[in-house]
Protein backbone atom coordinates (compact mmCIF):
# COMPACT_ATOMS: atom_id res chain seq x y z
CA UNK A 1 0.00 0.00 0.00
CA UNK A 2 1.28 3.16 -1.18
CA UNK A 3 1.87 5.61 2.07
CA UNK A 4 0.62 9.11 2.02
CA UNK A 5 4.24 10.83 1.53
CA UNK A 6 6.44 13.99 0.89
CA UNK A 7 8.14 13.36 -2.20
CA UNK A 8 11.41 14.59 -1.10
CA UNK A 9 14.64 13.62 -1.12
CA UNK A 10 14.91 13.49 3.26
CA UNK A 11 11.50 11.17 3.15
CA UNK A 12 13.16 9.22 0.72
CA UNK A 13 16.30 8.80 3.21
CA UNK A 14 14.53 8.12 5.88
CA UNK A 15 12.37 5.47 4.22
CA UNK A 16 15.55 3.16 2.90
CA UNK A 17 16.81 3.73 6.86
CA UNK A 18 12.90 1.74 8.05
CA UNK A 19 13.24 -0.76 5.10
CA UNK A 20 16.95 -1.75 6.27
CA UNK A 21 15.48 -1.91 9.69
CA UNK A 22 12.61 -4.30 8.82
CA UNK A 23 14.73 -6.22 6.81
CA UNK A 24 16.83 -6.73 9.63
CA UNK A 25 13.89 -7.56 12.14
CA UNK A 26 11.90 -9.97 9.64
CA UNK A 27 15.13 -12.06 9.04
CA UNK A 28 16.21 -11.88 12.79
CA UNK A 29 12.18 -12.76 13.32
CA UNK A 30 12.18 -15.58 10.79
CA UNK A 31 15.00 -16.93 12.30
CA UNK A 32 13.33 -16.75 15.81
CA UNK A 33 10.45 -18.64 14.36
CA UNK A 34 12.20 -21.47 12.97
CA UNK A 35 13.97 -22.17 15.91
CA UNK A 36 10.80 -21.68 17.79
CA UNK A 37 9.43 -23.95 16.38
CA UNK A 38 11.97 -26.43 16.38
CA UNK A 39 12.03 -26.26 20.04
CA UNK A 40 8.07 -26.66 20.24
CA UNK A 41 7.95 -29.77 17.77
CA UNK A 42 10.57 -31.66 20.22
CA UNK A 43 8.43 -30.77 23.64
CA UNK A 44 5.55 -31.41 22.17
CA UNK A 45 6.92 -34.99 21.40
CA UNK A 46 7.75 -35.29 24.54
CA UNK A 47 4.74 -34.21 26.35
CA UNK A 48 2.90 -36.65 24.49
CA UNK A 49 4.75 -39.70 25.28
CA UNK A 50 5.19 -38.53 28.75
CA UNK A 51 0.96 -37.77 28.97
CA UNK A 52 0.16 -41.22 27.52
CA UNK A 53 2.73 -42.94 30.15
CA UNK A 54 1.52 -41.06 32.97
CA UNK A 55 -1.85 -41.88 32.34
CA UNK A 56 -1.73 -44.90 32.27
CA UNK A 57 0.17 -45.36 35.37
CA UNK A 58 -2.25 -43.36 37.52
CA UNK A 59 -5.48 -45.18 35.96
CA UNK A 60 -3.88 -48.50 37.38
CA UNK A 61 -2.85 -46.39 40.99
CA UNK A 62 -6.08 -44.66 41.09
CA UNK A 63 -7.58 -48.52 40.90
CA UNK A 64 -5.24 -49.87 43.59
CA UNK A 65 -6.45 -46.42 46.06
CA UNK A 66 -10.02 -46.69 45.21
CA UNK A 67 -9.75 -50.42 45.86
CA UNK A 68 -8.03 -50.29 49.10
CA UNK A 69 -10.57 -46.91 50.43
CA UNK A 70 -13.81 -49.39 49.03
CA UNK A 71 -12.15 -52.24 51.37
CA UNK A 72 -11.55 -50.11 54.30
CA UNK A 73 -14.00 -47.77 54.11
CA UNK A 74 -14.45 -44.52 53.27
CA UNK A 75 -14.37 -42.75 56.72
CA UNK A 76 -10.96 -44.89 58.20
CA UNK A 77 -9.40 -43.63 55.02
CA UNK A 78 -9.88 -40.25 55.70
CA UNK A 79 -8.76 -40.35 59.10
CA UNK A 80 -5.75 -42.23 58.57
CA UNK A 81 -4.44 -39.84 55.62
CA UNK A 82 -5.95 -36.94 57.86
CA UNK A 83 -2.46 -36.13 59.14
CA UNK A 84 0.54 -36.16 56.55
CA UNK A 85 3.69 -36.84 57.31
CA UNK A 86 5.32 -36.24 53.81
CA UNK A 87 5.88 -32.36 53.40
CA UNK A 88 6.43 -31.53 49.80
CA UNK A 89 7.87 -28.50 48.79
CA UNK A 90 8.90 -27.85 45.21
CA UNK A 91 11.18 -24.85 44.03
CA UNK A 92 10.48 -23.45 40.87
CA UNK A 93 13.32 -21.55 38.54
CA UNK A 94 12.80 -20.03 35.29
CA UNK A 95 14.81 -21.02 31.93
CA UNK A 96 15.60 -18.77 28.96
CA UNK A 97 14.42 -20.94 25.58
CA UNK A 98 14.75 -17.99 23.16
CA UNK A 99 13.21 -15.48 25.35
CA UNK A 100 10.10 -17.78 26.61
CA UNK A 101 10.23 -18.04 30.11
CA UNK A 102 9.86 -21.25 31.32
CA UNK A 103 9.30 -22.93 34.68
CA UNK A 104 11.58 -25.68 35.97
CA UNK A 105 10.41 -27.70 39.04
CA UNK A 106 12.43 -29.50 41.52
CA UNK A 107 11.26 -31.31 43.92
CA UNK A 108 12.05 -31.48 48.06
CA UNK A 109 10.42 -34.15 49.92
CA UNK A 110 10.67 -34.75 54.01
CA UNK A 111 8.77 -37.76 55.58
CA UNK A 112 7.53 -40.97 54.20
CA UNK A 113 4.06 -41.15 52.42
CA UNK A 114 2.48 -43.15 54.56
CA UNK A 115 1.39 -41.04 57.37
CA UNK A 116 -0.25 -43.97 59.54
CA UNK A 117 0.76 -46.81 61.06
CA UNK A 118 -0.20 -50.28 59.58
CA UNK A 119 -2.65 -51.66 62.21
CA UNK A 120 -5.95 -51.61 60.51
CA UNK A 121 -4.56 -50.67 56.89
CA UNK A 122 -4.66 -52.82 54.38
CA UNK A 123 -1.63 -53.66 52.13
CA UNK A 124 -2.90 -52.52 49.20
CA UNK A 125 -3.37 -48.94 50.22
CA UNK A 126 0.25 -48.95 51.06
CA UNK A 127 1.51 -50.38 47.35
CA UNK A 128 -1.23 -47.40 45.79
CA UNK A 129 0.47 -44.79 47.84
CA UNK A 130 3.89 -45.89 47.38
CA UNK A 131 3.23 -46.26 43.53
CA UNK A 132 2.28 -42.64 43.83
CA UNK A 133 5.15 -41.22 45.79
CA UNK A 134 7.10 -42.20 43.00
CA UNK A 135 4.56 -41.40 40.19
CA UNK A 136 4.73 -37.62 41.54
CA UNK A 137 8.23 -36.38 39.88
CA UNK A 138 6.62 -37.61 37.01
CA UNK A 139 3.59 -35.15 37.76
CA UNK A 140 5.98 -32.50 38.41
CA UNK A 141 7.79 -32.77 34.96
CA UNK A 142 4.29 -32.86 33.01
CA UNK A 143 3.72 -30.25 34.64
CA UNK A 144 6.77 -28.48 33.76
CA UNK A 145 6.74 -29.57 30.16
CA UNK A 146 2.64 -28.98 29.32
CA UNK A 147 3.78 -25.20 30.70
CA UNK A 148 6.17 -24.90 28.38
CA UNK A 149 4.73 -25.64 25.67
CA UNK A 150 1.79 -23.73 26.22
CA UNK A 151 3.85 -20.64 26.77
CA UNK A 152 6.06 -21.62 23.73
CA UNK A 153 2.96 -21.57 21.72
CA UNK A 154 1.69 -18.29 22.44
CA UNK A 155 4.87 -16.83 21.66
CA UNK A 156 5.13 -18.99 18.33
CA UNK A 157 1.99 -17.27 17.63
CA UNK A 158 2.80 -14.30 18.06
CA UNK A 159 6.19 -14.61 16.26
CA UNK A 160 4.52 -15.82 13.54
CA UNK A 161 2.39 -12.77 12.89
CA UNK A 162 5.16 -10.53 13.72
CA UNK A 163 7.05 -12.11 10.81
CA UNK A 164 3.94 -11.94 8.45
CA UNK A 165 2.99 -8.58 9.27
CA UNK A 166 6.82 -7.77 8.02
CA UNK A 167 6.82 -9.43 5.53
CA UNK A 168 3.06 -9.19 3.54
CA UNK A 169 2.65 -5.40 4.94
CA UNK A 170 5.31 -3.41 5.85
CA UNK A 171 7.99 -4.63 3.80
CA UNK A 172 5.99 -4.28 0.38
CA UNK A 173 4.42 -1.07 1.73
CA UNK A 174 7.31 0.90 2.35
CA UNK A 175 9.44 -0.67 -0.96
CA UNK A 176 6.54 0.86 -3.02
CA UNK A 177 6.55 4.29 -1.13
CA UNK A 178 10.28 4.31 -2.20
CA UNK A 179 10.22 3.20 -5.73
CA UNK A 180 6.79 6.09 -6.35
CA UNK A 181 9.36 8.95 -4.66
CA UNK A 182 12.58 7.99 -6.84
CA UNK A 183 9.76 7.77 -9.72
CA UNK A 184 8.56 11.30 -8.78
CA UNK A 185 12.44 12.49 -8.52
CA UNK A 186 13.09 11.44 -11.35
CA UNK A 187 10.09 12.49 -12.97
CA UNK A 188 10.87 16.11 -11.29
CA UNK A 189 14.41 16.16 -12.78
CA UNK A 190 13.48 15.76 -15.99
CA UNK A 191 11.30 18.14 -16.26
CA UNK A 192 13.38 20.15 -14.97
CA UNK A 193 16.07 19.45 -17.62
CA UNK A 194 13.14 20.44 -20.33
CA UNK A 195 12.66 23.18 -18.50
CA UNK A 196 16.45 24.81 -19.04
CA UNK A 197 15.93 23.38 -22.39
CA UNK A 198 13.18 25.09 -22.88
CA UNK A 199 14.42 28.10 -21.94
CA UNK A 200 17.70 28.22 -23.69
CA UNK A 201 16.26 27.45 -26.74
CA UNK A 202 14.30 30.91 -25.88
CA UNK A 203 16.92 32.59 -24.62
CA UNK A 204 18.98 31.53 -27.97
CA UNK A 205 16.41 32.56 -30.77
CA UNK A 206 16.43 35.83 -29.36
CA UNK B 1 11.31 -19.33 44.63
CA UNK B 2 9.12 -21.91 46.72
CA UNK B 3 5.92 -22.94 44.77
CA UNK B 4 2.88 -24.31 46.46
CA UNK B 5 0.77 -27.20 45.17
CA UNK B 6 -2.27 -28.01 45.25
CA UNK B 7 -4.93 -30.48 44.07
CA UNK B 8 -8.29 -29.45 43.14
CA UNK B 9 -11.70 -32.41 41.85
CA UNK B 10 -13.39 -34.99 43.32
CA UNK B 11 -13.15 -35.93 47.08
CA UNK B 12 -12.16 -40.01 46.15
CA UNK B 13 -9.34 -39.35 43.93
CA UNK B 14 -8.16 -36.13 45.35
CA UNK B 15 -7.25 -37.62 49.02
CA UNK B 16 -4.69 -39.63 47.55
CA UNK B 17 -2.84 -36.51 46.74
CA UNK B 18 -3.17 -35.03 50.63
CA UNK B 19 -1.34 -38.29 51.89
CA UNK B 20 1.64 -36.78 49.41
CA UNK B 21 1.63 -33.87 51.51
CA UNK B 22 -0.24 -31.68 48.48
CA UNK B 23 -2.82 -29.48 49.76
CA UNK B 24 -6.07 -30.65 48.30
CA UNK B 25 -9.29 -28.54 47.48
CA UNK B 26 -12.33 -31.30 47.06
CA UNK B 27 -14.93 -29.41 44.48
CA UNK B 28 -18.25 -31.61 43.47
CA UNK B 29 -18.51 -31.31 39.94
CA UNK B 30 -22.19 -31.65 39.90
CA UNK B 31 -23.58 -29.16 36.99
CA UNK B 32 -25.45 -26.77 39.78
CA UNK B 33 -22.12 -26.17 41.40
CA UNK B 34 -19.54 -24.84 38.28
CA UNK B 35 -19.92 -21.42 39.22
CA UNK B 36 -18.72 -22.50 42.89
CA UNK B 37 -16.10 -24.81 41.79
CA UNK B 38 -14.71 -21.23 39.21
CA UNK B 39 -14.76 -19.27 42.61
CA UNK B 40 -12.71 -22.01 44.41
CA UNK B 41 -10.43 -22.26 41.58
CA UNK B 42 -9.81 -18.28 41.08
CA UNK B 43 -9.37 -18.11 44.89
CA UNK B 44 -6.73 -21.07 44.62
CA UNK B 45 -5.12 -19.36 42.25
CA UNK B 46 -5.04 -15.70 44.18
CA UNK B 47 -3.74 -17.92 46.95
CA UNK B 48 -0.37 -17.85 44.52
CA UNK B 49 -0.55 -22.01 44.29
CA UNK B 50 1.99 -22.70 41.52
CA UNK B 51 0.97 -25.81 40.08
CA UNK B 52 -2.78 -27.16 40.60
CA UNK B 53 -3.36 -31.11 39.71
CA UNK B 54 -7.16 -30.43 38.54
CA UNK B 55 -9.33 -34.06 37.44
CA UNK B 56 -10.58 -34.34 34.01
CA UNK B 57 -14.11 -33.93 34.76
CA UNK B 58 -13.30 -31.02 36.51
CA UNK B 59 -11.37 -29.01 34.02
CA UNK B 60 -13.27 -29.77 30.87
CA UNK B 61 -16.44 -27.74 33.19
CA UNK B 62 -14.27 -25.27 33.81
CA UNK B 63 -12.75 -24.82 30.25
CA UNK B 64 -12.39 -21.45 29.55
CA UNK B 65 -10.85 -20.47 33.37
CA UNK B 66 -8.24 -22.97 32.36
CA UNK B 67 -7.75 -21.71 28.89
CA UNK B 68 -7.48 -18.15 30.60
CA UNK B 69 -4.49 -19.77 33.04
CA UNK B 70 -3.34 -21.81 30.37
CA UNK B 71 -1.35 -18.66 28.71
CA UNK B 72 0.06 -17.04 32.02
CA UNK B 73 3.54 -18.11 33.39
CA UNK B 74 1.89 -19.02 36.87
CA UNK B 75 -0.08 -21.50 37.74
CA UNK B 76 0.61 -24.76 35.97
CA UNK B 77 -2.68 -26.50 35.44
CA UNK B 78 -2.01 -30.23 35.17
CA UNK B 79 -4.77 -32.29 34.04
CA UNK B 80 -5.19 -35.71 35.42
CA UNK B 81 -7.61 -38.62 34.35
CA UNK B 82 -10.52 -38.96 36.94
CA UNK B 83 -12.52 -41.88 37.51
CA UNK B 84 -15.06 -43.08 35.07
CA UNK B 85 -15.04 -41.94 31.64
CA UNK B 86 -12.42 -40.45 29.79
CA UNK B 87 -12.70 -37.70 27.66
CA UNK B 88 -9.36 -36.82 27.07
CA UNK B 89 -9.37 -33.17 28.05
CA UNK B 90 -5.89 -32.65 28.05
CA UNK B 91 -4.67 -34.30 24.77
CA UNK B 92 -7.62 -31.83 23.44
CA UNK B 93 -6.29 -28.62 25.36
CA UNK B 94 -2.63 -29.62 23.65
CA UNK B 95 -3.99 -29.57 20.22
CA UNK B 96 -5.43 -26.65 20.73
CA UNK B 97 -2.57 -24.74 21.77
CA UNK B 98 -0.57 -26.27 18.75
CA UNK B 99 -3.28 -25.85 15.89
CA UNK B 100 -2.73 -21.97 17.78
CA UNK B 101 1.00 -22.16 16.97
CA UNK B 102 1.64 -23.95 13.96
CA UNK B 103 -1.54 -22.88 12.16
CA UNK B 104 -2.39 -26.27 11.56
CA UNK B 105 -3.37 -29.62 13.30
CA UNK B 106 0.27 -31.55 13.72
CA UNK B 107 -1.14 -33.87 15.83
CA UNK B 108 -4.31 -35.41 13.65
CA UNK B 109 -1.90 -35.53 10.76
CA UNK B 110 0.91 -37.91 12.58
CA UNK B 111 -2.34 -39.86 13.46
CA UNK B 112 -3.83 -40.87 9.99
CA UNK B 113 -0.08 -41.24 8.49
CA UNK B 114 -0.06 -43.56 11.78
CA UNK B 115 -3.04 -45.43 10.40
Amino acid sequence: MLANVNATRMELLRLKKRLNLALRGHKLLKDKRDELMRQLLAAIDEVKTLRFSIEMKFQSILEKFVLAKAGMGPCATEQSLLLTAKKISVSGSRRNIISVNVPVYTREVSGSILPYGYMNMSGEMDIALTDFDKFLDDLLNLAEKEKSVQLMAVEMEETRRRVNALEYKLIPGISETIKFITMKLEENERSNTVRLMKVKDIVRSH
Amino acid sequence: MDIKVAAFGEKDIISMFKAAGIDTFSVNGDIDKISEAEEKLKQIVSEGYGIIFMTETIASKLDSLVREYANETQPSIVVIPGLGKRNNYAVKNLRRAIIKAVGADIMAEERNRSE
